[in-house]
């Protein structure tokens, strides 16, 4: 008996609730309950509450809670999407409130999976490993890109990173001389006769936003007029409305309403955000797409969370990326995290 | 109630210019407010309603001679130059890549709507917009009118009976095709459809959308769960807000010292109503799932602690921050219809020798139940509403786990849920595609607004009626 | 005032089956229920209570930081809040007072016990439904046509008067058909179509007039820039969602004037006018400040409709043509991101202690106000 309770207790990560109605139903007297199950007990039939189950489990099933970046919100929900469709017990449950809301969860213990849309910093990093005393366990799943999108009638096509900054950033920090306000400043849109550049972004909290201000701004300081959007499609759709925009959002949000634009590489050559370019890494502001995953060292996950992380390296995983609009990992970083 | 006579006649007074300008500037204003109230709710209807209407196919043909097959969205005047551009959703996004297209009016050589032209919701990816060419199914093979309708007495089978099939499909611009079955959700041919056919397939994809659950990440499908979610949040709300609400108004009404500490909490009380609804979800956030969910966590749930029990936002936290919120609605109300009880009642009922309790739940209560019942229904719809509290306390973009299932306990209280005004607002600015999103969340819009305004209005006719018999009586 | 059906339904309290013997067990009963019952008041004052001291409580941390920091980044917000109010009751007082003089004063009565309950159903529509409204749908509209926007609202009370001269020169037959008692709902047709009418001349208008195109003329005159999600368009939107506030208590305030007073006042020969500006107007004045007070708050607390139609931009600038960024729709947006026991998040919820101070201030102001105007009134009744 006890040896089946353990097997339980390892298999799936669930509440000790159901081990001591296990405790109580089967094996009464060889493990008399302990006055803390015992309250844990009375405490839980008085909140009208007890997240366990009294069927057995089959071998994948539970709930995934993930909370993160909403750029991979649409990719997440799809992967979790065809989880179900495999396993009918496994349900995904995603929280979208950026990246930087994943390592609050992480470290506050809200979520064990966090997905990001950047590398975690320092800060945060040294945060989880203290209060858990591990890292945690970081995976690529994909690549993306940032891209700078204009309206579908601009004729504006590529910039220099020095253009970018100077339109984005107060700071100038990567080198150029005045600050860009108007369209007329810019050689190929003399004629667009709209004024100011109005500016879209993103909210503080996303790793877009992040991102954007440590590769296109060398670091620097955002403008103050930028309108921050919750989320990366809202980007897109304004800048799409109106004529005089520029914004920046993830690849995956590129619609023919808006215009993606080239950026000149350090050797001068504009790069356009095609797949292969993003994939290879030749489109300056591309980038990689983590999972970072609660896993204490030594120790495996749970059935449902690892059935996750197959189908997320799996080709069919990563078609999935691709429908959604980002671009699959390349094959060898793949081979690489398949036995993480 | 016209305390001056519309008609009193001018010409006897001094005019002052402004005499007979200013009422009608004020009855303007009751115009407007009517005609934006109505602009809002007919553009809720109109929209909301008219997605799930079947939209013409249009074959179009560009002077570059290049074709495709779309439902015309909207114009736009093009920038610079004179001219409109129309948008066309063009669907097939596995194979095309995108699923809008922006063409100059202009540009447009040839339009067409052919009857043959088919539209299929798929269940992983959207739309496919073409021509059916063929059905496979083992040996057999369909084709022309045949295959159509095999395929709608297919899909006229529950999924589960479904052979395995292959559907041979061409795009407009002749690219071929080949889908499963299995992954088709329904077909239609709009175009060569009559309109007793089309009313139907609306009322088909209303009913779908009601009570179905969201697909490809909540740009299709329905929103059955954020029904669901609202609807239990709202009545685990009203379980917890009810007995503290007239509690309290008892307390304040009917026992406590009527001094001037217990008017000052009144004023309180009454002014916590105008308090930001954000507040109480910081509030919420802070010490229900930070402190006592964090805290349950530690005690009783240490065994999975990297993933939290209580220790994050769910139903529970949810439904107590919002009875937090809509706790002074209740009281008001209450307290209201106590205060209108007549003293001579209670008076009464003592003097007959009642305890203070027989007098409060044989005479005080029963009289005050309308006001309670008002001031239930009306937190009731302040709370169906709210979504900023929720935003920090508890509501997830996808929770296709319902908090309600054949498990036990069968309620998950510390389950995340789907609630309608949150899944507009993520629809509307966190979806993959907002153009697309947008029909949905004008549906979802106003199944919103109806569920408001319906439970608003049971709530004044539940005064009036209830206010018409207590008069009747007395 | 006896109700004979209450008593008829409780005979066996007053009929003298109870015995003495029971009488200890009712007595204590009564006790533990009027102890039961102070408890959950008592409990439930202390749980809104609490609301104040944990927002102050986690704003303490602060005070070691220092307060520069907190004044920097908070400016803009306080700033953008500000704007958004402002912008809106620039919208809503106009309207939702000439709203409730017209029903208090004009409107039939009939026709009064349908309209008030259908403005106060505005209050009802959700704040995020308002808010995708303004800012998918309404904000690209006024950017494409901004001419045609302003030219409606300047249109529309031109268009009221309008009205009211041919009402004037109409005959006296056409005139008991459209009462101006009933104006309040057959103006709807006609502000439509004078909407309709304004619409259709603008372009015109702007090609002739205005040299083709209004944003470039601002830009090239005034160096005024237009950002999408504006504060006219926030104005418009939440002066919407307080209209129905500011209306309910300042019709109410109006109603309350004692119909003595202004007939008094033009018995004595004051024209209409100077009836409503001088006697019902001031009278009523407490009433309607505090109407204003509540609206106000309503417009500085509500969250969604600042964060889906400002543009969230954090600005320091007057332009109504420029975005802003308030406090509650920061909070929404940033305090699940920021990990508590950060200074962000301490910041943050300074700023929900601001948004509670306030309202809560003004909303005691408004109470407090309008309990005075309610005694005058009780005052002034008894006179007359």
């Amino acid at each position: 008996m006890n040896t089946r309770l353990h097997t339980l207790l390892s298999s799936v990560s669930h509440t000790s609730l159901r081990t001591f109605s296990q405790t109580l139903l089967n094996d009464q007297g060889a493990q008399p309950p302990r006055l803390h199950t015992l309250l844990r007990w009375v405490t839980m039939t008085l909140l009208l509450v007890s997240p366990f189950a009294w069927a057995q489990p089959s071998p994948v099933s539970g709930t995934l809670g993930a909370v993160g970046s909403d750029t991979m919100a649409g990719l997440m929900l799809r992967w979790g999407e065809t989880l179900t469709n495999r396993y009918s017990d496994v349900t995904l449950q995603f929280q979208a409130g950026g990246s930087a809301s994943a390592p609050t969860a992480l470290t506050a213990g809200t979520t064990r999976l966090g997905p990001m849309s950047r590398p975690m910093t320092e800060d945060e990093h040294d945060n989880f490993t203290q209060r858990y005393g591990y890292p945690p366990l970081e995976l690529k799943i994909a690549r993306d890109a940032l891209i700078i999108v204009v309206h579908r009638h601009n004729p504006l096509r590529a910039l220099t990173r020095r253009q970018v900054d100077a339109i984005f950033s107060t700071s100038l920090a990567c080198g150029a001389e005045t600050p860009i306000r108007r369209w007329d400043q810019l050689p190929s849109t003399r004629d667009w006769s709209f004024g100011s550049i109005a500016l879209h972004g993103r909210n503080l909290a996303s790793g877009t936003h992040g991102l954007f201000q440590e590769r296109a701004l060398c670091g620097g300081a955002f403008r103050n007029d930028i309108s921050e959007h919750p989320g990366s499609s809202a980007v897109v759709a304004a800048v799409g409305e109106s004529a005089n925009a520029m914004g920046y959002a993830g690849y995956n949000h590129l619609t023919p309403a808006v215009h993606a634009l080239s950026l000149y590489n350090d050797n001068g050559v504009a790069i356009p955000p095609s797949e292969d370019a993003i994939q290879r890494g030749d489109y300056p502001l591309s980038r990689d797409l983590y999972l970072y995953v609660n896993l204490p060292p030594g120790e495996n996950l749970p059935p449902a969370e690892q059935a996750l992380l197959a189908l997320i390296m799996s080709d069919e995983g990563q078609q999935i990326a691709r429908a959604s609009g980002f671009v699959a990992l390349a094959p060898s970083t793949l081979e690489a995290q398949r036995t993480w | 109630m016209t305390g001056v006579p519309a008609d009193t006649a001018p010409s006897r007074r001094r005019l002052h210019w402004l005499d007979g300008l200013w009422p009608w500037l004020c009855a303007a204003s009751v115009a407007l407010s009517l005609l934006m109230l109505g602009a809002l709710l007919t553009l809720l209807l109109v929209r909301g309603l008219g997605h799930f209407w079947p939209a013409t196919l249009e074959e179009v043909t560009l002077r570059s001679g290049e074709t495709f097959a779309g439902q015309a969205v909207r114009e736009v005047a093009l920038p610079q130059q004179p001219g409109d551009e129309r948008l066309y959703f063009t669907g097939n996004r596995d194979i095309e890549s995108v699923r809008w297209r922006w063409v100059a009016i202009d540009d447009i050589a040839m339009q067409a709507q052919p009857m043959d032209l088919i539209r299929l919701e798929r269940s992983p990816w959207d739309d496919f917009i073409g021509r059916l060419v063929a059905i496979e199914q083992h040996d057999q093979r369909w084709e022309g009118d045949a295959a159509w309708q095999q395929l709608t007495s297919l899909l006229a089978l529950p999924v589960s009976q479904r052979p395995d099939s292959q559907l041979l499909l061409i795009t407009a611009s002749g690219q071929a095709v080949q889908q499963p079955l299995a992954n088709v959700v329904s077909a239609q041919a709009p175009n060569a459809m009559t309109w007793r056919q089309k009313t139907l397939a609306w009322s088909q994809s209303v009913w779908r959308f009601l009570s179905e659950g969201p697909r490809a990440a909540n740009t299709g499908g329905g929103v059955w769960p954020a029904i669901f979610g609202t609807v239990l949040m709202v009545i685990l709300m009203s379980v917890i807000v009810t007995p503290f609400g007239v509690l309290a108004a008892i307390y304040l009404n009917e026992i406590a010292h009527q001094g001037r500490l217990t008017r000052f909490v009144r004023i309180g009380v009454r002014n916590l109503a105008g308090v930001p609804s954000i507040v109480y979800g910081v509030f919420g956030l802070g010490v229900f799932v930070y402190g006592i969910g964090g805290s349950l966590d530690e005690w009783f749930f240490s065994e999975t602690l990297p993933s939290p029990t209580f220790g994050t936002g769910g139903l529970l936290w949810a439904s107590l921050t919002l009875a937090l919120l809509t706790l002074p609605v209740v009281i008001v109300a209450t307290e209201e219809g106590l205060a209108r009880i007549p003293e001579a009642q209670r008076e009464g009922a003592v003097a007959l020798g009642a305890t203070r309790l027989e007098m409060l739940t044989r005479i005080v209560l029963p009289m005050a139940a309308p006001a309670m019942l008002t001031g239930m229904i009306l937190a009731i719809a302040r709370a169906a509403g709210e979504v900023a509290p929720l935003m920090l306390v508890g509501v997830a973009k996808l929770a296709p786990q319902m908090p309600v299932d054949g498990e036990f306990p069968y309620l998950h209280l510390e389950r995340k849920f789907m609630h309608l005004g949150y899944h507009l607002f993520d629809t509307a600015f966190h979806g993959d595609d907002v153009q697309a999103a947008i029909p949905l969340v004008y549906a979802t819009a106003l199944l919103l607004v109806l569920i408001v305004l319906v439970l608003n209005l049971t709530a004044i006719f539940l005064r009036h009626y209830l206010r018409r018999q207590r008069g009747s009586e007395c | 005032m006896l109700c004979a059906p209450w008593f008829a339904n409780d005979n066996d309290m007053t009929s003298p089956r109870l015995t003495t013997s029971r009488q200890p067990l009712r007595l204590l009963q009564d006790r533990v229920a009027t102890g039961l019952i102070t408890a959950g008041g008592v409990g439930v004052l202390l749980a809104i209570l609490a609301i104040g001291i944990f927002l102050v409580w986690e704003t303490l941390p602060l005070l070691a930081i220092g307060d520069a920091l907190a004044l920097t980044t908070l400016t803009p917000l306080a700033w953008g809040t500000l704007k958004a109010a402002l912008s809106a009751l620039l919208f809503a007082i106009p309207v939702a007072l000439g709203a409730a003089i017209y029903s208090a004063l004009f409107m039939s009565a009939r026709l009064r016990s349908r309209i008030k309950p259908t403005l106060e159903m505005m209050e009802a529509i959700p704040g995020v439904v308002v808010g995708f409204i303004a800012g998918l749908i309404l904000a690209p509209w006024v950017e494409r046509h901004l001419a045609s926007a302003l030219v409606v609202m300047i249109w529309l009370p031109l268009s009221a008067g309008l009205a009211g001269f041919c009402w004037h020169l109409a005959k006296t037959r056409l005139r008991r058909r459209l009462p101006l008692c009933w104006a309040g709902l057959w103006l709807v047709p006609w502000l439509a179509f004078m909407v309709t009418v304004a619409l259709w001349l603008t372009p015109w208008i702007e090609q002739h007039w205005l040299g083709g195109d209004l944003r470039q003329l601002l830009y090239q005159r005034f160096g005024m820039d237009y950002a999408t999600r504006n504060a006219l368009i926030v104005g418009i939107a939440m002066g919407f969602a307080v209209i129905p506030s500011i209306y309910s208590l300042a019709e109410d305030a109006l109603a309350d004037v004692p119909k003595t007073l202004i007939e008094g006042a033009q018995a004595l020969g004051a024209s209409r006018w100077q009836a409503l500006w001088k006697v019902a107007l001031t009278a009523a004045g407490p009433g309607i400040f505090s109407a204003v007070m509540i609206g106000a708050g309503r417009a500085v607390g509500e969250t969604m409709i600042v964060l889906m139609a400002s543009g969230n931009t954090a600005l320091l600038s007057a332009n109504p043509f420029e975005g802003m960024r308030s406090m509650s729709a920061s909070i929404a947006i940033e305090l699940p991101e920021a990990a508590p026991g950060t200074q962000t998040y301490h910041l943050l919820i300074l700023a929900a202690l601001v948004l509670f101070i306030f309202t809560f201030l003004v909303n005691t102001l408004a109470e407090v106000v309008r309990h005075r105007l309610r005694r005058r009134y009780r005052q002034l009744g008894s006179m007359s």
